[in-house]
């Protein structure tokens, strides 16, 4: 970007964007370089999300169905604070990260944490349970009806590709997220104690890891993570209750394709998976990237069933 | 040693318990649960002090309940029995559905003969999804994520074909125009009394199967699997085969009550009978009864689904069922994970009844 000057986009938030999908508000300067950008961001997003549901698949082992759900808990956390108060949804956004951790921490304790050493499928089967609680809750409590931000966003352009503000906000977010994650994980002792978990579990414990206490951690910061995503995509897109779903999906594609438990991996399945979407949904008609979504999780579980990025399978 | 306050009821427990470990014991007691479901229609007529069941209970409830306690009968095969945990039985429930009302609304099939290409395909689709996941050895989570995108997959398919109906998808035609008017035959009748029927004959037929298989060596191989497949395989049992042969037979079956639910309610669509809930309901009233057991899916069903339909119809909310699932499911594992036909040894255990807690004569009803 060389100058950027704003521009009045006649509507915005919901330009023949669909609410179960990301959806490309199309505009006459589309060009590949634009729907480049797009799809940029939507695989930073889609990281972030896998980013959560990786890290606590590959630390404790542990399939969480409620992520989306989170996801959108943290969009009607910000939504109701910022209408109740009037503010831009933009300062909430950390609130609902928090809320989100503890949250998380909540869900590990009463649910996760008493059956860990159960079969795998109990597991799957409380965070689905969680799910479908907190999915209808929400539904119960602010009705199914689409909703968005209520938030002004011009566009930013330069050289005939123009980028909604709102996405440049998610953009921005899911990067910086994305890269303090990183950090975390590989500069500090705790991130350093995650990995070491995710990677040997009865190792992490013989060196003195809290393997209890890195599970709670993992688990709160899992759900912020979905959170943190959560709260941005209404930048882009209306949402509703039961918007969490296709992203849970894609999620779990992500994870398998980048390796399951690979850190690295949910970043780059999460680009892979963002590119085919958004140049799907441009070329192709309907849902057919969906379809070609899910093709390509079969050809990697029958060519490289351990991920892009996985080493080591269980 | 039974205790000094060794009440009538202790007594009464130690009879069911010698009872349970007959061999006739389980036909017996399902042969009772299929007599009450005979007659259960003509008692929600019966009014008992001006009260009746059927203000509380619809027969559209019951049938829904026995399509649940089917498919949870079918799922029970593949993933309680041999261990094989599927989150997406909705691939087959789907097919099912849309081999029936393809054929007929398009070639004026009959529905009956539709139903089984679509079972047909189902446990084909079954043995692909086997043979690629067994063959990689996916387990545990891998594998319930692996059916999960199985079944998503053929939703998003039929989403996009036109000639499949699209995601409008299908409006059931009328009886006349492929058969002779409503009937047995047509697989549509006027009432739903005969819908009420056909489904319990189907949860018969599904039951003795089960019933069949758990008492096999096939079963007994099954449940080798599930226990520990390397065992299994290291003393001969060929695991890939016998995998299979679960996840075809437990498809073909689940087929059915898509081919049911087809039939029985007027419109079908991908969004509907490949959703992602449908996978749950499937699989919750097996959890909720008892993993594993042939009488637990037909208990399960008949506590989750009249439940949930009550809780909604009471509270007036769309999506307190959902969350009476969740909180079953959340309970359940967490508390019950052997689910409610282990209650009675449990309440035995509570009150002291058993000789000893870890007697191992003492009943495990999961093995009934």
């Amino acid at each position: 970007m060389v100058s950027t000057s704003i521009l009045a986009v006649s509507s915005h938030l919901s330009p023949g964007i669909v609410a179960t999908a990301v959806g490309v508000p199309l505009q006459s300067g589309t060009t590949i370089v634009q729907l480049l950008v797009f799809a940029l961001l939507l695989g930073g997003i889609y990281g972030l999300v896998a980013l959560g549901l990786t890290m606590i698949f590959g630390v404790m082992d542990v399939i969480n169905f409620a992520h989306g759900a989170l996801m959108v808990l943290a969009m009607y956390i910000v939504w109701s604070l910022s209408s109740a108060s009037g503010l831009t949804p933009l300062v909430f956004i950390p609130i609902a990260v928090v809320a989100l951790f503890g949250v998380g921490i909540l869900i590990h304790h009463f649910t996760i944490a008493p059956i860990m050493e159960a079969p795998q499928e109990n597991q799957l089967i409380v965070t689905f349970g969680v799910m479908l609680i907190l999915i209808s809750s929400i539904e119960i409590a602010f009705s199914p009806n689409p909703r968005s931000y209520n938030i002004d966003l011009g566009s930013v352009g330069a050289a005939g590709v123009f980028i909604p503000e709102g996405q440049l906000y998610a953009l921005v977010i899911s990067i910086t997220a994305v890269i303090g994650m990183w950090l975390f994980l590989q500069r500090t002792q705790l991130g350093r104690a995650i990995r070491g978990t995710a990677d040997n579990r009865s190792g992490a414990k013989f060196v003195g890891i809290n393997i209890k206490r890195i599970d709670y951690l993992t688990f709160g910061l899992g759900a912020a993570l979905a959170g943190l995503a959560g709260a941005a995509i209404p930048l882009i897109q209306r949402f509703d209750p039961y918007i969490g779903d296709v992203y849970l999906i894609n999620a779990f594609v992500i994870v398998v394709l980048g390796g399951l438990g690979s850190f690295p991996g949910a970043l780059l399945g999460g680009m892979i998976i963002g590119f085919v979407q958004v140049f799907g949904q441009f070329y192709l008609p309907g849902s057919v990237y969906q379809v070609m979504i899910f093709m390509i999780f079969i050809l990697v579980l029958l060519l490289r069933p351990e991920g892009l990025l996985g080493g080591k399978r269980t | 040693m039974s205790s000094e306050t060794g009440s009538s009821l202790s007594t009464v427990w130690h009879r069911y318990k010698q009872f349970r470990n007959e061999s006739y014991a389980t036909p017996l007691l399902l042969g009772i649960i299929f007599g009450i479901l005979i007659v259960l229609p003509a008692l929600l007529e019966v009014s008992i002090a001006g009260y009746s069941l059927g203000t509380r209970v619809s027969l559209g409830m019951l049938i829904v309940t026995l399509v649940w306690a089917y498919t949870a009968q079918s799922w029970n095969i593949m993933s309680g029995f041999t261990g094989q945990f599927s989150f997406g039985h909705a691939a087959f429930f789907g097919l099912g559905a849309y081999g029936t009302i393809l054929l007929v609304s398009n070639y004026s099939i009959n529905p009956w003969i539709g139903m089984l290409v679509g079972a047909v395909l189902a446990a084909l689709y079954g043995l692909l999804i086997g043979v690629l996941c067994f063959r990689y050895d996916l387990r545990g989570h891998y594998f319930a994520l692996a059916t999960l995108a199985f079944a998503e997959l053929l939703r998003f398919i039929i989403n996009n074909i036109g000639a499949l109906g699209g995601a409008s998808g299908f409006i059931k035609p009328l009886p006349r125009e492929y058969a002779d008017g409503p009937g047995l035959l047509a697989f549509q009748f006027s009432t739903d009394l005969p819908y009420y029927y056909v489904i319990l004959a189907f949860l018969l037929i599904v039951t003795t199967v089960a019933f069949v298989i758990r008492n096999s060596r096939f079963g007994l191989y099954l449940f080798a699997i599930r226990e520990d497949e390397n065992a299994a395989a290291a003393v001969g049992i060929p695991t890939f085969k016998y995998k299979l042969s679960a996840v075809a037979i437990s498809a073909f079956f689940t087929a059915w009550a898509g081919a049911f639910w087809a039939m029985y309610f007027d419109t079908i669509r991908p969004d509907t009978v490949f959703d992602l809930l449908i996978n749950v309901e499937i699989l919750l009233p097996a959890i909720v009864g008892g993993l594993g057991t042939v009488i637990g899916p037909i208990l399960g069903s008949f506590i989750v689904t009249p439940l949930s339909e009550i809780a909604r119809q009471s509270l007036d909310l769309p999506g307190t069922d959902r969350i009476v699932y969740g909180l079953l499911l959340v309970l359940i594992v967490l508390y019950s994970p052997k689910g409610v036909v282990s209650w009675p040894k449990r309440l035995a255990d509570l009150l002291g009844w058993q000789d000893s807690p870890t007697d191992e004569d003492a009943v495990d009803e999961t093995h009934n």
